[in-house]
């Protein structure tokens, strides 16, 4: 791509270890908490096995399942042990995004397009949904509010909603995910004119991945999450606004069947 | 469908897969009327290039007739006979623009791939590894080919398979070659190799007005063709105590004005240089043989070019104090087809040009894993093989 770096500037060190939250004392709850962390482990490694982008998302969710075992987390409003989880809508939903100690990640590109009009599509729900479709399922549920999904294997998900929170045409967009989110976020695209028909768009992700240390541990350590999916993101941006398509191996033909999505 | 696959290091098989389908609005699906092996594939063959998978198509040049287009194909039409380069431009970003369509920003689904490598990515290439798209390649009953509109060119009727075959890879790679070498009358063009890409590189650069062209080979067929499609002289580096020194002698002292490697990451060689790249080569220490390209830097002509089309992995012993010393010009790139395919198709219906005898040898699909098997050993004076699905 035209010009892009990553440039994970500066970030802050976590506040803390987040030791001292509760923990439960049954038998059963143990045994809960034993399955759900062989679970989340077996998770882990599956997706860093995979090395792609289903794997990162399979590393994600494992990471959260291995974290809340190892913090002995009870279940509290969620939807048992199948993953699930959609933010109660009882609770106070002004948008929070990512604590100060979040992973951060920047990514640039070059698109032959000018600003305004980059704004717009990238305003535009149907081309925000294919954008991310690597990463997670992004559904408008209002004007400024999106419903997003990461799937992985064996139907553990990882719910959020976002909100957008700042906003200047043509240039600038910020949008922070609601309270309760299991993977505290937010984000922000600055599109900035070079010459007449040239736009540089700046994304810029801020996210605490399940886990918490130990998450963050292995997204940088592997160096996938974030970068992937942010890097990603613009790429199937510029393609679609350039050329009107993503390109994509899908129905590709091998030896091995049909087919080569990550 | 019949297709060659790669299933691992010198494994090639001839599996059924699926048929390719239209994807995306601009692709267009080709029926294959002829593929050849190009000298890169056996890189990716040997394993010195990473990220194939098993069960991969491989082929990357080729000539097809248009049997499906996508809604938003507008100039491809259904029937008409085309050539393909392998590289796969969009036609719509800032290097499509600036005619380095190799370098297209849209065509390469796994980017990302590359760019811890790279710093960046290229286009994608059919048949040529995940990190260079991972699209399926041609040596296959059909191929899909990606923004139709711009990757495929109308062969013209009066030229058949053959003649046209090599505009889709070897030849815009060689003349490419010779044309960053901005030949000016009186020059003198040294090239290393006289496979496809040599060959053509040697007849560009004597088209575009080379007054001496040098091709450098082992083989005796391959030096029989430079002598007689190039005007070439030659030299047979295994005859020869220093190629360098064959060069002086043969430019005045000067050294030649431009050298251009088409051999690339497996060179052969003689002496010490060379057993030594090849037994960091064998134990893995490194991916390239450099042979070849050290000698064009070193032979090169001060303030000369240097013109590098062989493809390399990360090569990490390149004297580049040579280079800065001497004051060469280098221009490198994997090819821009697209910017001169018409031209090339015009050479040879004017008959300036005709690059159809690099095809020696013709086989079905079902003889994939033999013609590779003779292609990398160079038997029966091979220069190219010509699978016709």
């Amino acid at each position: 791509m035209a010009s892009q770096h990553t440039d994970r500037g500066e970030r802050e060190q976590p506040a803390d270890d987040r030791t001292g939250r509760s923990t439960s004392g049954t038998d059963t709850k143990r045994r809960g908490r034993a399955v759900r962390g062989v679970a989340g482990a077996g998770l882990v490694l599956y997706g860093l096995g995979k090395r792609s982008l289903r794997g990162v998302a399979a590393a994600v969710a494992g990471g959260w399942l291995l974290l809340r075992a190892l913090r002995g987390r009870s279940e509290g409003g969620g939807t048992g042990g199948s993953g699930n989880w959609t933010a109660p809508r009882e609770r106070e939903r002004e948008p929070e995004g990512a604590p100060p100690e979040a992973l951060d990640v920047q990514r640039s590109v070059t698109v032959e397009r000018p600003a305004e009009e980059l704004y717009e599509r990238w305003r535009d729900p149907e081309t925000h949904e294919r954008v991310w479709a690597h990463f997670a399922e992004v559904r408008a549920v209002g004007e400024d509010r999106q419903h997003w999904t990461v799937a992985g294997p064996r139907g553990v998900a990882l719910e959020w909603d976002a909100e957008v929170v700042a906003a200047d045409p043509g240039k600038f967009l910020r949008w922070k995910s609601l309270p309760g989110a299991r993977v505290p976020n937010e984000g922000s695209v600055r599109f900035r004119s070079r010459g007449d028909a040239e736009t540089e768009v700046t994304l810029h992700v801020r996210f605490d991945p399940p886990g918490g240390r130990v998450g963050s541990a292995l997204a940088e350590r592997f160096d996938l999450v974030p970068d992937a999916a942010a890097g990603t993101a613009l790429r199937r941006f510029k393609s679609l606004v350039e050329t009107g398509e993503v390109p994509t191996l899908e129905a590709n033909p091998s030896a091995r069947g049909a087919g080569d999505l990550v | 469908m019949r297709a060659v696959c790669w299933h691992g290091e010198n494994d090639l098989r001839v599996d059924t897969v699926p048929r390719p389908a239209l994807v995306n609005p601009k692709d267009a699906v080709l029926r294959v009327r002829a593929s050849t092996a190009c000298g890169s594939d056996l890189h990716v063959i040997d394993g010195l290039i990473p990220t194939m998978r098993e069960g991969d198509v491989l082929g990357h040049e080729f000539v097809g007739e248009v049997v499906e287009t996508g809604e938003a194909v507008e100039e491809t039409e259904t029937g008409q006979r085309v050539v393909v380069p392998s590289f796969i431009g969009c036609g719509a970003c800032s290097y499509c623009h600036d005619d380095l369509w190799s370098l297209c920003d849209n065509t390469n689904p796994n980017a990302a791939m590359q760019e811890p490598v790279l710093g960046d990515s290229t286009a994608g290439v059919y048949g040529y590894t995940h990190a260079f798209g991972g699209y399926a390649g041609s040596h296959a009953e059909y191929i899909r080919v990606p923004h139709a509109d711009v990757n495929c060119f109308e062969v013209p009727d009066e030229l058949d398979d053959e003649q046209a075959l090599f505009a889709s890879d070897a030849w815009p790679t060689g003349y490419m070659g010779a044309d960053f070498c901005d030949i000016e009358d009186g020059d003198t063009v040294a090239v290393w190799g006289c496979g496809g890409v040599g060959l053509m590189a040697q007849e560009s650069a004597a088209l575009m007005g080379a007054e001496q062209v040098i091709g450098i080979d082992r083989f005796p067929e391959r030096l029989e063709a430079a002598r007689e499609h190039a005007g070439a002289e030659t030299i047979d580096y295994t005859a020869v105590d220093s190629v360098v020194d064959r060069l002086d002698a043969l430019t005045g002292g000067r050294g030649p004005d431009a050298c251009i490697d088409a051999v690339g990451m497996e060179a052969h060689g003689t002496g010490l240089a060379h057993r030594y790249d090849r037994a960091k080569q064998e134990f893995g220490l490194h991916t390239d043989r450099g042979e070849a390209l050290r000698q064009a830097i070193r032979a090169v002509r001060k303030g000369g070019t240097l013109s590098v089309l062989g493809v390399y992995g990360l090569m990490d012993k390149f004297p580049v104090g040579v280079l800065m010393n001497k004051g060469i010009t280098v221009e490198t790139a994997q090819q821009h087809g697209q910017r001169y395919v018409p031209q090339l198709l015009d050479h040879v219906v004017e008959g300036e040009m005709d690059p159809s005898y690099l095809a020696t040898h013709e086989f079905s699909l079902e003889d994939g894993p033999t013609a590779y098997r003779m292609f990398k050993e160079k038997e029966d004076g091979m220069i190219r093989p010509v699978f016709k699905p």
